[in-house]
């Protein structure tokens, strides 16, 4: 059984290195807005969600690029080929999370860094842990996967799961 | 350009004028960032004598160098101005995520000059910069303000700094807030704003921070991070936080009491870190802190950020404030209102004196939690006539009511939570730092000898020196074993340029330095270089440090001692081979 990506909001403190560390990795620059994570902040509540992608199964990503440049690898990860991708912006659209945007004209998504994931190792307060699934890990990704939009910007999506579980954890 | 965006936004209000401005090269190597560079730009900007409420008066904002990028505690940001409540130069800086924004939209400060004719906040969204109509937000408080500019964005995240009604009033020791909690909290910052219409600033950027060499970068980063800030000297913050400081300074005996009369409290255990973390919620972090040492803290209907050490103190045990909820609430009311916790609950700890001792009453006694928390909003909103005494501040209600006797301030800024009849470097570091009685220039409270002047003149000296550097890197106060090794490797790495500790070490010198000529065009001289008459005459009332007093002669003798290991004149002001050997001959 291969490792996922899970994240606990009650453990995270908004610290964003996470996403400064996934852009130094990917882009060589530190610059959250292009990381392959991202999180939402709700510093009045003391309340942070990051949003990352669920290698959804059937994943709407995958289902709606036209020129095969998404595809599922070996272990169970959703990727894109960057030399395939025509830029349609159609995965953008399609993905109820706003987890994969484009970067300079090519589709980009968080990858699990081949199987190491960078952000986990920076995550001093334990909120991404990177696990084979287990009942509590399993329910607690089901809750926030619920969290879909159908229409957006990813910004708007991330906020719109952000807020949801701001709302579910604090109020 | 590496580590640094290469640009500062400057912002003429009177003009309604926004230009950038490359960032000076010719300065970095001098000033590095944050509040070095703020100062030299301040410098550049204004005369010494300007009226700090006027219009011709500047404010600074700037980054530092690993702002952004994932050198941990460095997400700081400072501003520089001349402040209303002191009168010298004056440095505040805020944590949160402000200046890693800031630095993604691209400017590694930003410059406010000028005042606008109605109220104004400005957004900044990269590049495109505008000043937006504030009035359906004036005269509301600091986190509806943050909430509405950060609405104006259309898109969450932005970041924000707003200022209350207090600083729109021009209260001297109003301050800016950012994300609710945290504050450029000293001096006057909001009344700066308010003086200007400018009741804030929203910030979105979506650019990027480069460096020289990223793989080595990483890899350093997390080694220091590994082996230096993940050890027993930092990692209170991440535990405990600042409360674990009145379990410290009770045991120490510095830990003010009724009005700086004892230096222990007996019913500390009501508000110490076991206490704030049984109500805590979640801890909480500046961008870019592993550390995590906000504790986000519910009572009942009460929460907050908070309350951080020095509020626990001076909103508690000087008030004889015996009460977590009460704190929490008065701390809230003032983050929301725009008022300096630390003044406000050190002023508030005067007026109750004066009560008791019948001498004008103010209608509030210590441990009055009701009357407390009515009083802080009279002084934001100015509308009593004891709301109207305790708005000026310590130093001038005590010239109204003749009572410099329980007056503590240093410079017309009120002491923070470290008593120095317990530790005479404590007092040295108030009477000598650039902004008045300040706890962030020199920390000697752990000094082996509290009272052994030799050892202390050397502390606080090497001490204010490395802060200097420390805080134009923006390094958290909470890295306390950050040193210019360190810093220097990460420089060379990230600008990809040799940096020598040396070199860092001597900025810090002429940081410091900088700031004391500031002053000294201001008037203020070895008088100014004081303590408040309490400190110096009356003997501490409790614990272990009962009965002492820092007397005159001590005091003078450690100033001097203090000068001549600066190279200073018996004056205070620095020799002329001292400029000149800092590259501040010019001044």
């Amino acid at each position: 059984m291969s490792k996922q990506l899970y994240v606990d909001p009650n453990e995270c403190t908004g610290c964003n290195r996470c996403t400064y560390v996934c852009s130094a990795v990917h882009e060589g620059k530190f610059s959250p807005t292009i990381a392959r994570i991202k999180v939402n902040n709700y510093p009045h509540k003391g309340f942070s969600a990051p949003s990352i992608c669920f290698q959804c199964p059937n994943a709407p990503c995958h289902q709606a690029c036209p020129a095969g440049a998404i595809s599922r690898n070996a272990d169970d990860v959703v990727v894109v080929d960057a030399d395939k991708c025509i830029a349609c912006g159609d995965c953008v659209e399609a993905c109820p999370y706003g987890m994969i945007e484009m970067v300079a004209d090519i589709a980009v998504k968080c990858d699990y860094c081949g199987g190491d994931p960078a952000c986990v190792k920076e995550c001093y307060p334990g909120a991404l842990v990177f696990e084979e699934k287990t009942p509590e890990l399993t329910k607690l990704m089901g809750m926030q996967m619920k969290q879909r939009s159908k229409e957006g910007s990813p910004a708007d999506k991330r906020e719109h799961l952000g807020s949801v579980l701001l709302s579910l954890y604090r109020d | 350009m590496n580590l640094y965006a290469g640009k500062v936004l400057v912002v003429d209000l009177t003009k309604r004028e926004i230009t950038t401005e490359p960032l000076r090269q010719e300065w970095i190597r001098d000033y590095w960032g944050s509040w070095g560079m703020a100062l030299r730009y301040y410098w550049e900007a204004v005369a010494p004598q300007v009226d700090p409420l006027s219009a011709d008066n500047a404010i600074v904002i700037m980054t530092g160098p690993f702002s952004g990028t994932l050198v941990p505690l460095t997400s700081r940001l400072s501003l520089v101005s001349k402040s209303p409540h002191t009168g010298t130069i004056f440095t505040s800086n805020v944590g949160g995520a402000f200046g890693p924004e800031l630095k993604y939209a691209g400017y590694d400060g930003l410059i406010i000059k000028g005042a606008s004719d109605a109220p104004v906040y400005l957004k900044i969204v990269d590049d495109q910069v505008t000043l937006e109509d504030a009035t359906p937000i004036m005269g509301k408080g600091i986190f509806a303000t943050e909430k509405f500019m950060e609405k104006g964005v259309g898109e969450a995240g932005a970041k924000t700094l707003a200022i209350g009604p207090a600083g729109e009033k021009l209260i001297t020791y109003s301050m800016i807030g950012s994300e609710s909690y945290r504050q450029f909290g000293r001096g006057g910052t909001g009344a700066l704003f308010g003086s200007k219409n400018l009741k804030g600033v929203v910030c979105k950027g979506s650019g990027a921070v480069t460096v020289a060499d990223m793989p080595k970068f990483i890899e350093r980063v997390t080694h220091h991070k590994t082996e230096n800030l993940f050890t027993e000297d930092n990692l209170w913050a991440n535990t405990d936080g600042t409360a674990v400081l009145v379990d410290v300074t009770n045991e120490l005996g510095i830990h003010p009491t009724r009005n700086y009369s004892g230096g222990i409290n007996e019913h500390k255990n009501i508000v110490n870190s076991d206490v704030i973390k049984a109500a805590k919620i979640a801890d909480r972090a500046c961008a870019g802190c592993p550390l995590a040492c906000g504790k986000f803290t519910k009572i009942g209907d009460a929460e907050i950020e908070g309350p951080e050490y020095e509020t626990l103190c001076l909103g508690g045990s000087n008030c004889e404030i015996n009460d977590l909820e009460a704190i929490i609430k008065f701390n809230r009311v003032c983050d929301d209102l725009g008022i300096d916790t630390m003044s406000c609950g050190s002023i508030i700890g005067m007026a109750m004196e004066l009560t008791e001792s019948g001498r004008h009453d103010f209608g509030i006694r210590f441990g009055d939690g009701e009357e407390y928390l009515k009083l802080v909003e009279e002084i934001a909103s100015l509308s009593t006539e004891r709301g109207r005494d305790l708005a000026m501040g310590a130093k001038k209600l005590a010239e109204k009511y003749h009572a410099a006797d329980v007056s503590m301030e240093v410079k017309g800024l009120e002491m923070p939570a470290y008593e120095p009849r317990g530790n005479y470097g404590m007092g040295l570091a108030y009477a000598t730092s650039e902004r008045g009685a300040c706890h962030l220039r020199a920390f000697p409270i752990f000094n082996e000898t509290p009272f052994g002047i030799d050892a202390l003149v050397e502390e606080v000296v090497e001490s204010q020196n490395f802060n200097g550097i420390k805080w134009s890197m923006c390094f958290c106060d909470f890295w306390g074993s950050i040193n210019t090794d360190i810093t220097a490797e990460l420089l060379t790495i990230g600008l990809g340029e040799e940096v020598t500790a040396a070199e860092l070490d001597k900025s810090g010198e002429r940081i410091w330095t900088l700031s004391k000529m500031f002053n000294l065009y201001n008037g203020f001289g070895l008088a100014d270089d004081s303590l408040p008459e309490k400190i110096l005459k009356n003997p501490l009332k409790n614990g272990p440090n009962a009965g002492k007093t820092f007397d005159s002669k001590d005091f003078t003798e450690a100033l001097s001692r203090y000068y001549k290991k600066r190279d200073w004149d018996e004056q205070g002001e620095p020799r002329a081979a001292k400029l000149a050997e800092l590259g501040l001959d010019h001044i």
